[in-house]
């Protein structure tokens, strides 16, 4: 009997993060700040030029129930954090933003001009004077509860996480199961992590294979880590940016570029947590928000790295990492995030036009973990064909970058772990249509950037699967075997690389030689759906199929939805002589899926035969 | 240690000064009131989040030098009522007793300028340092992931040694105690 395709799941994203918020913020009716000729005006006062100033730049994160430790509202709390003000802005500590000015220009940006640092300074000088009421701009207004009104659905972590008193930061993940009964699109997701004081900034990764689920030792209660390994699905890996920072609005997502949403979706919280000084329980939620739009337009999430240069000897100071990818494809820029850990000192991007000119894409040269974000170009940057786009990142590994996670200094290289390094530069790019309509631009990017990343190590797990999984697509078996192998070569027992081995081994006839990578699969992940459906017909190819039955059954236990797995099932009772229970299978795949084949053709063959010879 | 070593007239005889008080409103000296410890008076404010997060360490070391010195909390700014205080220390799990400072004696007196900063002073009710608890912090927003030096401690130990010390300080990162009215 016909037994259906082998199934396999696609890329490995490597903390595929999401959008950020940083645009739009608040506006306010208030003239904005610099007084008209502040040097060589008299009197600096509250009133009028330092409230403009306040409302606009720092209300917004110091407001109660806001992430700011202390409210900036009124004369009263102003003056009370005066000196400390002058001080933090005269350092351009705050209000926070890192990007060094003279890039390109970014949504939502927080930075003071040299004059409101002068004039807040002259104001605290000259005795913090509150002036005339007449002036005083009205007191911003914030939304009390969701920013973006009330959310088409709330979910909130199952369980909190316990964060201590003291101690050093902590990065917990909580995951969400989606409550969606069938596929939504998403819009916006706002994120309310708690206390904000505490959280200082989390990403939601969206967990298409329920893969962080393994995760927790406790069902509900997520699990540390700062970085994660997330599968996601074939083709479609996630192009969004969902990231939360402290005082940053929830970023909706422009028309046509929502995210999808399955039922069968987790989403996982990455939260960076700093102890406050009192025990605190965390337990964020995410209000989720939905668009009848379907996305149409498919954005790519680019990395550059270069994982292998990362091993920064103790002491040096001025330790460089750069990588630099070649655009196969005319793109548009939309956002950038860069990341280092605490070693990080200087992280530049830009870019290097066909023609010779250099533009930069962001320069950080004062970088802070502790502030990273995702930042959104205000317009678009449109970059051609054969740009070359390049990395420079430093970093300080001496006892004079306070951060410094050992002391004395030691050698880092490059890990997950807050104490190791990481020198990764993300890109949201929407890459333009080529001439010819057949080639998805996304699958040039995707098969450029694998190539490019195992150019850098040829070592490198995802990548080599990443590649394989790409040439499957394109038709290249032979390819992808080869690929798929050097993955498994990498990583002996990871239980995804052999399965996807497996079915690529089958689906080229090789049946011997995919049964031993199924069943690798199956040793290191008993439960694992995928490598029972496809050693069932691995083994129904070679007419084993009591031995197909078994993992038939195995599948459709696994996952009772699946209407390929009841169908294979009921082939493989047929096989065995079990026309009665294969049957019940049959009408369960199409129960499922109507239009399911395998099932509907064994079904009528089933009902011939019965016609044919009436027992 | 590193900072500067100011004169040593800076802790001689204490004159005339306001008061502090307790969270009865009774008038408090800590400083006779601890008459033949080492006294150490921390600066807090319940709105400073550098001070907060000390806030675990400040109690560990009053308790780990509970024989030989005396730890006093005070909140220097007139705005923190006594009830303030008392519900931000039992949050906190602080087992110290708290003082008011609403007229500056004891800031005065401690030449503090930062929340959280320590003023130590010796069985004679000599001042003997003044500043940072720890490095944990080198600017606000710039903390290490652990202190590397402790100031705050060697001075305990230095002044329960029953030397006669000049005074020192060492510069304390948080919010500006003239900040407040």
């Amino acid at each position: 009997m016909k037994v259906g395709l082998p199934t396999f799941s696609g890329f490995l994203a490597l903390f595929a993060l999401g959008t950020a918020g940083i645009s739009g913020s608040y506006t306010t009716s208030a003239r904005q700040s610099v007084p008209h000729g502040a040097a060589t005006q008299l009197q600096v006062t509250f009133d009028r030029d330092i409230a403009p100033i306040i409302f606009r730049n720092c209300s917004q994160c110091h407001h109660p129930g806001e992430s700011g430790p202390f409210s900036l509202l009124t004369y009263a709390d102003v003056k009370s954090h005066g000196r400390q003000i002058a001080y933090m802005t005269g350092k351009r500590s705050m209000p926070p933003w890192l990007p060094d000015p003279g890039g390109p220009k970014f949504a939502g940006e927080l930075r003071l001009t040299d004059e409101q640092i002068a004039t807040i300074q002259k104001w605290v000088d000259q005795g913090e004077i509150e002036g005339n009421p007449a002036d005083l701009p009205a007191q911003p207004k914030f939304a009390a509860g969701w920013e973006l009104g009330k959310p088409d659905v709330i979910v909130r972590a199952e369980r909190p996480y316990p964060l201590a008193a003291s101690g050093t930061d902590q990065y917990w993940n909580f995951i969400f199961r989606t409550p969606v009964h069938r596929t939504r699109w998403l819009k916006a997701i706002e994120i309310r992590p708690g206390d904000k004081r505490l959280v200082h900034h989390a990403n939601v990764l969206v967990d298409r294979q329920q893969s962080g689920r393994r995760m927790e030792k406790v069902p509900g209660a997520g699990f540390g880590g700062m970085e994660l390994v997330i599968e996601s699905e074939a083709f479609d890996p996630d192009s969004h940016f969902l990231f939360w920072k402290p005082g940053s609005p929830p970023y909706v997502e422009p028309d046509g570029m929502a995210l999808r949403l399955d039922k069968t979706t987790d989403l996982i919280l990455n939260t960076h947590l700093q102890p406050s000084g009192k025990p605190e329980l965390i337990q964020p939620t995410l209000g989720l928000y939905f668009t009848d739009k379907p996305a149409t337009l498919h954005p790519v999430l680019l990395q550059l790295g270069n994982d292998r240069e990362l091993d920064i000897p103790p002491g040096d100071k001025k330790f460089l990492v750069s990588d630099d990818f070649v655009l196969p494809v005319d793109a548009s820029v939309l956002a950038i995030y860069p990341h280092a850990h605490y070693l990080g000192k200087d992280l530049l991007a830009y870019a290097t036009l066909p023609n010779g000119t250099r533009k930069t894409l962001i320069h950080i040269s004062n970088w802070d973990l502790n502030w990273q974000a995702v930042y959104h170009y205000a317009q678009p940057l449109d970059l051609p064909v054969g740009t070359k786009i390049s990395m420079r990142f430093t970093y300080d590994n001496s006892t004079d970058n306070i951060r410094n996670p050992n002391d004395p200094p030691k050698r880092v290289m490059a890990g997950n772990r807050a104490a190791d390094e990481m020198a990764h530069l993300w890109l949201q790019v929407l890459p333009r249509e080529t001439a010819d309509a057949t080639v998805d631009p996304r699958v040039l990017i995707q098969e450029a950037l694998a190539r490019h990343h195992i150019q850098n190590d040829p070592g490198d797990f995802g990548a080599h699967y990443n590649l394989a999984a790409i040439l499957q697509m394109k038709g290249d078996l032979a390819g992808a075997v080869a690929e798929f192998t050097q993955a498994v070569r990498i990583q002996p027992d990871d239980p995804i690389a052999n399965n996807a081995l497996g079915a690529v081994l089958l689906a080229s006839g090789r049946i011997d030689e995919a049964i031993g990578h199924l069943n690798t699969a199956l040793k290191g992940r008993p439960d694992y759906f995928d490598a029972h459906y496809n050693l069932g017909n691995a083994l129904a190819t070679q007419n084993d199929f009591t031995g197909a039955l078994s993992h038939f059954r195995a599948a459709v236990r696994l996952n009772p939805q699946d209407a390929g797995a009841e169908a294979n099932l009921g082939s493989a009772l047929a096989e065995t002589g079990n026309l009665k229970e294969a049957r019940l299978h049959f009408e369960r795949a199409l129960q499922i899926d109507p239009k399911n084949e395998v099932a509907r053709e064994n079904l009528e063959q089933l009902n011939r035969d019965s016609q044919g010879r009436p027992n | 240690m590193v900072g500067a070593w100011l004169a040593p007239f800076a802790s001689t005889a204490r004159s005339a000064r306001g008061t502090a008080f307790d969270l009865a409103g009774k008038p408090v000296d800590p400083l006779k009131a601890s008459a033949g410890k080492v006294v150490v008076l921390v600066f807090v404010r319940t709105d400073c989040p550098v001070s907060n997060r000390y806030a675990p360490t400040i109690q560990q070391l009053s308790a780990a030098h509970e024989a030989d010195a005396a730890f006093w909390l005070v909140y220097p700014d007139k705005a923190e009522t006594a009830e303030v205080i008392r519900k931000h220390d039992s949050e906190y799990g602080y087992k110290i007793p708290a003082l008011r400072d609403p007229e500056k004696a004891l800031v005065k007196e401690s030449q503090a300028q930062i929340t959280p900063e320590a003023a130590v002073f010796d069985v004679r009710g000599h001042l003997v340092y003044h500043g940072r608890i720890d490095n944990l912090y080198e600017d606000i927003g710039r903390a290490r992931t652990m202190a590397t030096t402790h100031e705050l401690e060697d001075a305990i130990e230095a002044a329960a040694s029953g030397k006669t010390l000049a005074v020192s300080t060492v510069h304390a990162v948080g919010c500006y105690i003239s900040d407040l009215e």
